[in-house]
């Protein structure tokens, strides 16, 4: 369970980029607050508070707007270009109550048996969807791998859920392979697959038009 | 002659701009780890087959590498000692165009220590600064 932390919020009276920009030049990152069938709210947070909640792994987060605290989830956030810094956050009002649907990471855990025999481990998605309580929300959820040979998968149905939490979509989704690699292709074998140059579509277009007018 | 498109709508192409960053493809999406352009260029198919064999040989079949980037651009040029004039030259190679933040190049299945060292020497082959990045864990 993840303990929930307290941020002070500021409501942003003018919105858009020029406006948000300068934001985050003062070391703030602008937010939008919803949920509960309320009004969205543009606000802003600190940013070195809030990056090391995160780096903390938590998600659930008590956020003062004014004198109202309220008990949020960080839903979405945005990264810049180089993906390395913030640059915009979502925030979803939950009560402890209520069921939420969450995405959280998939972590594979051990060495599996199938690399052994010369197999790789493949991730094919690196989230799940769950439902659970937002006081329940888990950080991630552990996949052992040690058994995996080569040719076994794991489904997302497979994994053990914590007590409370339920698996949203299908429980046959994909999430890791065992298999072999392929032989890496030369560039010899790339180039022959390669055509000399390529096929003009307009120009095949033009030829089966002749053929149809002279028939 | 390397990797070009199978078909295309048009054997010529006009230079054309390449301004600000990559908005898309600018995460790890498919391995563990990859290899993000800093620069904006074109990078050639030359490059990218370079890159592809150096990553390859030094993985042993190990783990798995996934080429983010294509050339569809066809790039021109005339033959040497022609005279200006008589129209554009012919498609001499094929570029793939990238922007600052675009990952090129992908690993996975591997351990980190064996990914960087493999994304360096495909760095190398690169005509562009690039950095090592992890895939991002999204909420």
């Amino acid at each position: 369970m993840v303990k929930a932390t307290l941020l002070k919020a500021e409501v942003r009276e003018s919105v858009g980029s020029r406006h948000a920009a300068l934001i985050r030049r003062q070391g703030r990152i602008p937010a939008i607050v919803y949920g509960h069938k309320q009004e969205p709210v543009a606000v802003s947070l600190d940013a070195h508070n809030f990056v090391e909640e995160l780096h903390h792994g938590r998600r659930l987060m008590d956020i003062q707007i004014g004198r109202k605290k309220e008990k949020m989830i960080v839903k979405d956030l945005q990264y810049d270009y180089l993906g390395k810094e913030i640059i915009h956050a979502d925030l979803m009002r939950v009560s402890v109550t209520e069921k939420i649907r969450v995405t959280v990471p998939v972590e594979l855990k051990g060495t599996a048996q199938g690399t052994h025999e010369g197999g790789i481990v493949e991730l094919h998605s690196d989230r799940v969807e769950i439902e659970c309580k937002a006081t329940d929300i888990p950080e991630a959820l552990v996949v052992s791998v040690k058994d995996l040979g080569v040719g076994d998968i794991v489904h997302a149905g497979d994994i053990g859920l914590p007590e409370g939490v339920r698996l949203v979509g299908s429980p046959e989704t994909i999430l890791v392979t065992c298999h072999l690699v392929a032989a890496a292709k030369s560039t010899e074998e790339v180039e022959a697959e390669e055509p000399a140059a390529p096929e003009v579509i307009r120009e095949q277009k033009k030829a089966e038009e002749e053929t149809v007018e002279e028939q | 002659m390397a990797t070009m498109p199978k078909r295309v709508k048009y054997r010529k192409s006009q230079r054309g701009k390449m301004k600000g960053n990559a908005s898309r493809s600018n995460f790890v999406a498919f391995g563990d780890y990859g290899l993000q352009a800093l620069e904006t260029s074109w990078i050639t198919a030359k490059n990218i087959e370079a890159g592809r064999v150096a990553a390859t040989h030094f993985l042993h079949r190990e783990g798995k590498v996934y080429l983010r980037i294509f050339p569809h651009k066809p790039v021109s040029s005339k033959p040497l000692e022609t005279r200006m004039g008589k129209g554009k030259g012919e498609p001499e190679f094929w570029v793939a165009r990238v922007r600052p933040g675009q990952i090129c190049f992908e690993v996975g299945g591997v351990s980190e220590e064996v990914a960087k060292q493999a994304l360096v020497r495909v760095a190398h082959k690169m005509p562009i600064r690039c950095r090592f990045v992890r895939r991002r864990h999204s909420l």
